[in-house]
């Protein structure tokens, strides 16, 4: 008998658009996990190929590897000295944990793309004034040698990484002089081992930072 | 008949069908509509511009513009969301348990805000819920097909739910309370039998896969989706306050004090408004209904224009010669409202119907009637998934949601799918209507 109803695939992309991929399947895995082993391997095997984030986080805990809280330590001090930091792409459990490490005068903006097909307003909402959402046109407005950039990275295998599409349209060559650190936040831990549908190959050494 | 009557009913005729059958020029038709009705009536001698505009009942325009500010008020306080959230936690997202909550939510939701608000609240959760849950085509089309019913119905329980009651209340052919105590038990009366009906027989759920941990997956992502949210509580203070006051005076102040049910609105919208702050100031200049207001301005021209002809007196002088008892009459005229509205729609319907009715009301019980007729428009909004703007914006937003059934087909809410539920809706509310008028008279 399967443990989930027939509609987990539309269930699991609706998460996706609003969470972001790596979010949505710590939560799915998550809820997976707490009925056993075998929840999480059905889970994996229904979503983990059309979802390679979700295979990779799935695959991570039938190996023993508990789900772990999120610590920004590591990407805060990335971002020392900064006073406005632009986001492109979206990974909730992340950037919760990033906006509440953050000092409040550091002004925090989601760069507003057609990738996500979340609800914007409540995505915002959720962090209670601390997150402007920002029009692709308005987006050079952030920039100041005091800026930075901020993505998140889906593991990273030598000298290449994966990111969401977002990231494309604002970290061009004209781009980067005008923000003083571009920042990738690897938020998976490791490489996925299959095609990583979704998402776009990106030189690691693109980014100033990594953390 | 004379040219200027028969002109001007063409007119208005001919507007109310093209912009059924053509909804993305709907307010372009009205205003050429209306315009053409003022020309013939102006060049007949019957009446003048001026006068069909003094006769259009502002009253009732200020009412909708006033209630749609205060429910954008509301809205701004996240409420409806975080309710949505507690919902699925209560019910621990069981499908069947879930869509008699928010058919019962709605119902209460759409007396208190319009009907279109009342949709746009609530529709985006429960198709977010949807896609989450897993659903298939039978328990979408009797969850919304339902949830659209019981939208018209909370509509007419209350004078401020829906543009029939509002025009009832604005133009003073009733007193909030007397409509209030009479309307709402028979909305009640329909929405339990509609209940009785749909998921006592039809049961929406029936064969749909449900698991646990699919049900738990469900919860756990909304309230993901609302983890940070928090209810704005001076926005909602904001606008239940003055609703709350609104409703007071609308049920305290007698009409003798000159105080009218549209200022009260209009002070109340102006109180909501000033006490949100910048956000009532954002609210009033970008969320008027400009659209719903024109269009219901451009009607009032078109139906006063054909008013100001005779038609109407004449159309309730031939009621009255039909060769049947006066209770026959009287469910003549309920039924032919329901059937008209479902092809025109309430609007429409409502704004030519009223005249009739007042003249019925002179020779019967004037509270049955109008509230007879109220929910008979009520009904033939529910009669097809075009009868009211509500049903078409369904349509949008489910084709918008892709959702798709256990089988992995396309999910959707069209004409023929809706059909069963809306008879079935039409026939409980008008019988409803027929027994409880035809009992008063």
């Amino acid at each position: 008998m399967s443990f989930f109803a027939p509609g987990l695939e539309d269930a699991f992309r609706t998460a996706a658009a609003e969470l972001g991929m790596c979010s949505a399947s710590r939560l799915f895995v998550r809820e997976a996990a707490s009925d056993g082993p075998d929840a999480v391997a059905e889970l994996s095997d229904r979503l983990g190929r059309p979802f390679p984030v979700l295979d990779a986080v799935a695959a991570a805990v039938l190996e023993g590897a508990p789900l772990r809280g999120v610590d920004p330590g590591e990407v805060l001090a990335t971002l020392a000295g900064l006073r406005r930091l632009l986001v492109a792409g979206f990974e909730a459990d992340f950037l919760d944990a990033l906006v509440r490490a953050l000092s409040g005068e550091v002004r925090v903006g989601l760069v507003r793309t057609a990738f996500l097909e979340g609800d914007w307003e409540r995505i915002a909402d959720n962090y209670a004034g601390r997150l402007e959402l920002v029009e692709m046109a308005a987006f050079a407005g952030w920039a100041g040698p005091r800026s930075g950039l901020l993505t998140f990275l889906y593991g990273v295998e030598g000298a290449v990484t994966h990111v969401a599409p977002a990231w494309l349209r604002v970290a061009g060559d004209d781009v980067r002089p005008i923000f003083r650190e571009l920042v990738g936040w690897d938020v998976l831990g490791r490489p996925m081992s299959l095609y990583p549908r979704w998402l776009t190959e990106v030189p690691a050494g693109s980014f100033t930072r990594l953390a | 008949m004379t040219f200027a009557a028969a002109a001007t009913t063409a007119i208005l005729a001919a507007t109310v069908l093209l912009q059924a059958a053509w909804p993305a020029r709907r307010l372009v038709l009205v205003a050429s509509g209306a315009a053409l009705s003022a020309l013939v009536v102006s060049l007949s001698g019957v009446s003048t511009t001026g006068r069909l505009l003094a006769g259009v009942p502002w009253d009732v325009l200020v009412l909708l513009v006033g209630l749609g500010l205060v429910t954008e008020v509301l809205v701004a306080s996240r409420l409806f969301g975080l309710l949505a959230v507690r919902v699925a936690r209560a019910t621990r997202a069981a499908p069947g348990l879930l869509a008699f909550v928010f058919v019962l939510g709605m119902y209460a939701v759409s007396g208190v805000v319009n009907n279109l608000t009342a949709l746009m609240l609530l529709l985006p959760v429960v198709l977010i819920l949807f896609r989450l849950m897993g659903v298939s085509q039978r328990y979408v089309t009797w969850t919304l097909a339902t949830l659209l019913v019981a939208c018209n119905l909370g509509g007419a329980a209350t004078p401020i739910g829906d543009f029939p009651a509002i025009l009832l209340l604005g133009r003073g052919a009733m007193e909030f309370t007397e409509y209030l105590v009479r309307a709402a038990p028979l909305t009640l009366a329909a929405l339990t039998l509609l209940l009785a009906a749909v998921f006592g027989l039809a049961r929406p759920a029936r064969g749909l896969a449900a698991t646990p941990l699919s049900a738990r997956l469900t919860v756990a992502t909304l309230s993901a989706f609302h983890r940070g949210v928090r209810l704005d509580r001076r926005a909602l203070l904001s606008g239940l306050l003055p609703l709350a006051g609104m409703v007071a005076a609308w049920l305290l102040v007698p009409a003798s004090t000159g105080v009218g049910p549209e200022l009260i609105c209009w002070i109340g919208a102006a109180a909501a408004l000033l006490g949100a702050g910048r956000l009532g100031e954002r609210l009033a200049r970008t969320r008027v209904d400009v659209e719903a207001t024109l269009f219901l301005l451009f009607l009032f021209v078109m139906v006063g224009a054909v008013g100001e002809t005779g038609v109407f007196r004449d159309a309730a002088r031939l009621l009255a010669a039909l060769p049947l008892p006066p209770t026959a009459q009287v469910a003549v005229f309920l039924v032919s409202s329901a059937l008209l509205t479902g092809v025109f729609s309430a609007g429409p319907s409502m704004a030519a119907l009223l005249p009739v009715a007042e003249v019925l009301a002179a020779d019967h019980p004037p509270e049955a009637i109008y509230v007879g007729l109220a929910l008979s428009v009520c009904a033939g909004s529910s009669l097809f998934l075009t009868a009211a703007t509500a049903g078409p914006l369904t349509q949008a937003l489910v084709e918008r949601a892709s959702l798709r059934g256990e089988d992995g087909a396309p999910v959707d809410l069209g004409f023929f799918r809706f059909a069963p539920v809306g008879l079935l809706g039409f026939g409980v509310t008008l019988a409803v209507a027929l027994v409880a008028t035809l009992a008063r008279l």
